[in-house]
């Protein structure tokens, strides 16, 4: 027998609680940081990948409009793919969605190309009105997922959950 | 046929199934012509349509029709390409091609050259139409509506102008996303259209 039981790792137990949470379907753009999620999600509940962010967007706010409570799994430069459909769809006609970023590029030396993008992804959010949380890996994530619940699910706005590097344990 | 008597035979044929209507002129006749809570009108992004058709059908598993512009659709193509590979989603794809950007004034569309049905076909649409006629449209649509289980695609050659249409919708676009939700998530009509 075994001597030890190991923590369940944070991305599967963010798959979990979101979908015990009943929140889903689950879409998904490439995201090398959010990878081990994608993986957890695609084991447990199912996750369809999209070319590009703002029709993964699109296609989240219409299984809205049908009731469900959809969430979009991208990369922080996604943001800028999907400004127009947040700013012009998601939030005038309020269709309640989850977001979760992966923040690519927090280090103290990211890649030029991703310096700016890194910098604008807060900003973006804000001024887009959509109110965003960090994940914590330290605290329960239980109360993170009630926390974005309360948002999306009770009050029916989007939200988002920003996703450090390496918070799954994945390259970040 | 027009565009003004393309969407008049859409929301006819259609009848309560729900239908995103794309941004621009094609929400404005649509709401004009007959406001029914089965429709979803676009105000802003281009090239959403489909996409938003494609999670409606995925959800409802209904048929759901998609009204979308030559121009709308190349400034995305990826709910093309998306749909393309959903083999099974129950989904109509109209695409009313003018040749224009009507609602901004008229300029060309950059698609003298491209094949749209051809786009549909390499997407992975296994069955696509094109028709120039108002009534072989309005029979094709009615015929697909009934038995549709797979990607159709349908492109509308456009001839002739419209009357002016307003310039916005008039419409508060908070209420009418609920008044589509309560449309297409009525326990009635999930039950009716099963």
């Amino acid at each position: 027998m075994t001597a030890f039981v190991k923590d369940v790792d944070v991305a599967t137990k963010l798959c979990q609680e979101l979908v015990a949470a009943d929140f889903g379907p689950f879409f998904g753009t490439p995201c090398r940081s959010l990878t081990p999620l994608h993986a957890a999600l695609h084991g447990q509940v199912g996750i369809l990948t999209v070319a590009r962010e703002e029709n993964a967007i699109g296609i989240a706010a219409g299984t809205s409009l049908a009731g469900r409570c959809p969430v979009v799994l991208m990369e922080n430069p996604g943001i800028g793919q999907c400004v127009n459909a947040i700013a012009s769809l998601v939030v005038p006609y309020r269709i309640p969605m989850l977001l979760i970023v992966g923040l690519n590029e927090l280090s103290q030396e990211p890649a030029q190309e991703a310096k700016i993008m890194g910098r604008l992804t807060g900003q973006l959010l804000e001024g887009l009105g959509i109110e965003s949380t960090e994940l914590d890996p330290v605290e329960p994530v239980e109360a993170q997922v009630e926390r974005v619940n309360t948002i999306v699910q009770r009050r029916l706005q989007p939200a988002a959950l920003l996703v450090p590097p390496a918070t799954f344990g994945g390259r970040a | 046929m027009n565009k003004t008597a393309a969407i008049r035979a859409i929301i006819g044929a259609t009848e309560t199934r729900p239908i995103v209507f794309t941004g621009g002129s094609a929400s404005a006749i649509a709401q004009d012509l007959s406001d029914l809570p089965n429709h979803f009108y676009l105000n802003g992004p281009l090239g959403l349509a489909s996409s938003i058709g494609i999670g409606v059908a995925m959800e409802t598993q209904r048929t759901t029709v998609v009204v979308d512009g030559d121009g709308s659709l190349l400034m995305n193509p990826v709910g093309l390409i998306t749909a393309g590979t959903l083999t099974s989603l129950p989904i109509v794809h109209i695409v009313l091609d003018d040749g224009v950007y009507a609602f901004t004034g008229g300029e060309a569309i950059p698609s003298r050259r491209a094949d749209l049905c051809a786009l549909a076909r390499a997407a992975g649409y296994r069955r696509v139409f094109s028709t120039a006629k108002l009534d072989e449209f309005s029979a094709l649509l009615r015929s697909q509506l009934v038995s549709c289980s797979t990607p159709v695609f349908i492109r509308c050659a456009l001839i002739g102008g419209d009357y002016a249409t307003p310039d916005r919708l008039s419409t508060d676009l908070e209420n009418h996303a609920r008044r589509f939700y309560r449309h297409i998530s009525d326990p009635v009509w999930l039950a009716r259209s099963a």
